[in-house]
């Protein structure tokens, strides 16, 4: 009796194990990805928050529609983390803000004093070192200030300077703002505010930060939809433009442009084009507020526009 | 000049916009883009990890079953690995593998190999002396001692050691989402980042998370009383 | 989040450095997750432990406190955390009580195995000197199951300081700030801030092992400090 049960046991163990060696074979070969033609693929990124997400698969979405193949990589990290994967070859495209481009990732201290100045500043700067820019998008999106109106109105709070009133304070941003000309340090130094206590905001948003009072002011961005009619919140003025013009170009490797011809750059620009500042507030919105996917909007928006 | 076509992306519902507790409607919606995908990298990413550290401790195993040499290094090892938080490890392996699936497997892959490899120690050794006794009298050899009476007799042991370590890989898996947008700490690390936390993004990927963690060791308990009637521990 | 560094042994180096550089931040955020775990120990305790020693006394309620304890390892610690911040809001309680929750499990099934445990024969001759339950209680089974029950809080104050770095995506702070922060600290600083909580759950253990040796009635100390065959199942 008992040998038949051990028996039966030491089989359905022995079933087993293969099974799962089984498995890990199948899965292993599943993942086995056919080695990429090198050089002409579009290795696309995205940086870590959903504006950048929508314009990822607005530019996946059109390319594809026209036969394009495109590996796409959403969710990277911020500036420094995603210049590295450009530079490094891990991607070969990704949509970045052209004040960021001057003055984060070439650490000029002021961009140029307009908007198509910026942009042919950086397209300059990009090409030394082997990318290409192509059209920037109507809509900006820059960093802004902003406090409940609740602080607005304790302290009289108009324009970033008037924080100096609020003696010693926190401020919170993503982890990058620190130590950024466009962000806290570019507010500390061409405002002098000398008081403030910068924390680093990983996990949360500034809004969630505001609202639960752990900062007094916080960096978002100028296209959320918290900062849209009847805001809770209130930006405070930038004068002296520390946040620069913050247009939006892709930034392609130029070989793989060239490689790939007129029809990509061509492809790429339409959807720039499009991009007004109300189409990219709508579709935030939609994301944000309304929490559909970036694909669909992103989807649906070219889909209007016949582009996909 | 006009501008572009901006169609309707529909509105979200009042549960969604009001971020009411609960939204049925949000994860029936959500549930093809958005869950279902997570909770399958993630059922992906698991049986991976313990597929691959059942296998790696077995052998290790059936070595340190003859010979005694590798428990006290290996004590030592996982002590220290679970002193490490599993957001540092994973972000320490990133430069070595990348951002990869790779580097999560591989964290995952060492924790479940410090859960099992004790237990299936643990198993081989408790057959008694007196049972081993009489299969050497019998005539077994060695080999056939180990498959017709440890392995049988680890069983026990072997499924408790999975259990841990399926429920443990399954929460630690989420953790790998801090880096690789893939299982089902994506959706709660995407909702906890919204202005206003989203909170029926996280609690759903949080229910499926646990649910699939309760659900794989019932299966575990399932098998053992299929595999070891006797055994009613 | 990619990461920008290359890591070698220079790492390692560069670790230290940052260790040695910042020690009075580094010493700061420490406190800051000793106090948010020790808080969290402490409700978990103040919940557990006497639900824990009541069930094993009167030998009810198992599948519970055994039940917990599964239950609890199912309960990712990203869940808690997540799901406490949207209950509780951002800072110091959310994380305490998702951490405590986290904690509960281990405190509360040891709690019941050592009290239940307690050898049948010492309970009969404490009865049959003509102690009262409570007195048994209080003079028998709680001293015989202290090494049971202290290796109950001891893992869950490892578990807590371990996992109380994720709590600083909730605003929980401690040396998670770092972690979670390598674009501003560089892995040299996320490896160094690791090396920390190592350091902070070693010595918790420690610490708690110490604890439990001057607790321990002598006559069991030979015990405490050796094979413990029941403690691999229930960590």
């Amino acid at each position: 009796m008992i040998r038949k049960h051990t028996r039966r046991a030491a089989k359905a163990a022995f079933a087993i194990s293969l099974a799962v060696a089984i498995v890990i074979g199948l899965f292993a070969a599943a993942f086995a990805r056919p080695a990429q033609s090198a050089g002409t693929t579009i290795i696309l990124g995205t940086k870590n928050f959903p504006e950048e997400f929508i314009l990822g698969q607005l530019y996946k979405q059109a390319l594809e529609a026209k036969g394009f193949s495109v590996s796409y990589k959403e969710n990277i990290g911020s500036t420094e983390l995603i210049q590295t994967s450009l530079t490094s070859g891990k991607i070969n495209m990704y949509p970045e803000y052209t004040g960021v481009i001057v003055q984060d990732v070439f650490h000029h201290t002021l961009s140029a004093k307009t908007a198509a100045g910026t942009y042919k500043l950086a397209k300059q700067l990009e090409a030394t070192k082997g990318f290409t820019l192509l059209n920037a998008t109507p809509f900006f999106d820059t960093d802004v200030v902003a406090v409940t109106n609740a602080t607005a109105k304790k302290y009289g709070l108009k324009s970033i300077g008037d924080l100096q009133k609020a003696g010693g304070f926190k401020f919170g941003g993503f982890p990058e703002c620190k130590t950024r000309n466009t962000c806290f340090v570019g507010y500390t130094k061409q405002y002098r505010i000398t008081k403030a206590t910068f924390v680093p905001l990983a996990g949360i948003s500034a809004y969630a930060a505001l609202d639960a009072g752990k900062v007094l002011a916080a960096d978002v961005f100028s296209t959320d939809p918290p900062l849209g009619k009847g805001s809770k919140y209130t930006v405070l003025a930038d004068p002296k433009h520390v946040t620069g013009f913050q247009n939006v170009a892709p930034i392609v490797k130029t070989s793989v442009a060239t490689a790939l011809g007129s029809k990509f750059t061509q492809t790429v620009n339409a959807v720039s084009a499009l991009l007004t500042q109300d189409a990219i507030v709508a579709m935030n919105k939609a994301v944000i507020v309304d929490k559909q996917s970036a694909a669909k909007v992103a989807g649906a928006f070219l889909k209007a526009n016949g582009l996909a | 000049m006009s501008g572009p076509v901006i169609p309707k992306f529909g509105e979200g519902s009042s549960c969604v916009r009001g971020d009411h507790t609960f939204c049925p409607g949000w994860v029936r919606d959500h549930w093809n883009d958005t869950l279902g995908p997570a909770l399958v990298q993630h059922i992906e990413l698991t049986a991976i990890a313990v597929g691959i550290g059942f296998v790696l401790a077995f052998v290790l195993a059936l070595v340190a079953h003859r010979l005694r040499v590798l428990e006290q290094p290996f004590g030592i090892f996982s002590a220290l690995l679970y002193t490490i938080p599993s957001l540092a490890l994973f972000q320490l392996l990133v430069p070595f593998t990348g951002l990869t699936v790779t580097t999560v497997e591989i964290a995952l892959v060492s924790y479940t190999l410090v859960i099992l490899f004790p237990n299936i120690v643990a198993g081989l050794r408790s057959a008694p002396p007196d049972v081993l006794e009489a299969a050497r009298g019998m005539g077994l050899t060695q080999r056939q001692l180990l498959t017709r009476v440890e392995l049988p007799m680890a069983v026990p042991a072997i499924i408790g050691g999975l259990r841990i370590a399926v429920v443990s890989t399954i929460s630690i898996a989420t953790i790998a989402a801090f880096l690789l947008p893939q299982g089902l700490g994506y959706p709660i690390f995407v909702a906890l980042k919204e202005p206003t936390p989203f909170k029926t993004e996280i609690y759903s990927a949080g229910a499926l998370a646990v649910g699939l963690a309760i659900t794989c060791d019932l299966a575990l308990v399932a098998l053992r009383r299929v595999l070891v009637p006797w055994n009613r521990v | 989040m990619t990461l920008a560094d290359a890591a070698n042994l220079h790492t390692f180096v560069d670790a230290g450095r940052f260790v040695g550089d910042h020690p009075g931040f580094l010493a700061t955020k420490a406190l800051e997750q000793l106090e948010l775990s020790g808080a969290a120990l402490a409700l978990a305790l103040v919940v557990a432990l006497p639900v824990g020693v009541v069930l094993g006394h009167l030998h009810r309620g198992s599948s519970v406190a055994i039940g917990t304890s599964i239950v609890g390892r199912a309960l990712p610690s990203l869940v808690l955390i997540a799901a406490f911040l949207t209950i509780l809001g951002i800072g110091f309680v959310n994380n305490m009580v998702a951490l405590a929750v986290l904690a509960t499990g281990p405190i509360l099934t040891n709690s019941f195995e050592g009290v239940a445990g307690v050898d049948r024969d010492a309970v009969e001759a404490a009865r049959g000197m003509g102690m009262t339950g409570r007195q048994i209680l209080r003079r028998v089974e709680l001293p015989l199951s202290i090494p049971l029950v202290f290796t109950g809080i001891r893992v869950a104050a490892v578990t807590v300081v371990a996992t109380a770095p994720i709590a600083a995506i909730a605003g929980g702070g401690g040396l998670g700030d770092i972690i979670v922060n390598q674009a501003s600290y560089r892995l040299a600083g996320v490896l160094g801030a690791s090396l920390c909580v190592m350091a902070l759950s070693a010595a918790v253990f420690v610490c708690l092992l110490g604890l439990q040796i001057a607790v321990t009635p002598r006559g069991l100390r030979r015990t405490t400090l050796g094979d413990d065959p029941a403690r691999k199942e229930l960590t």
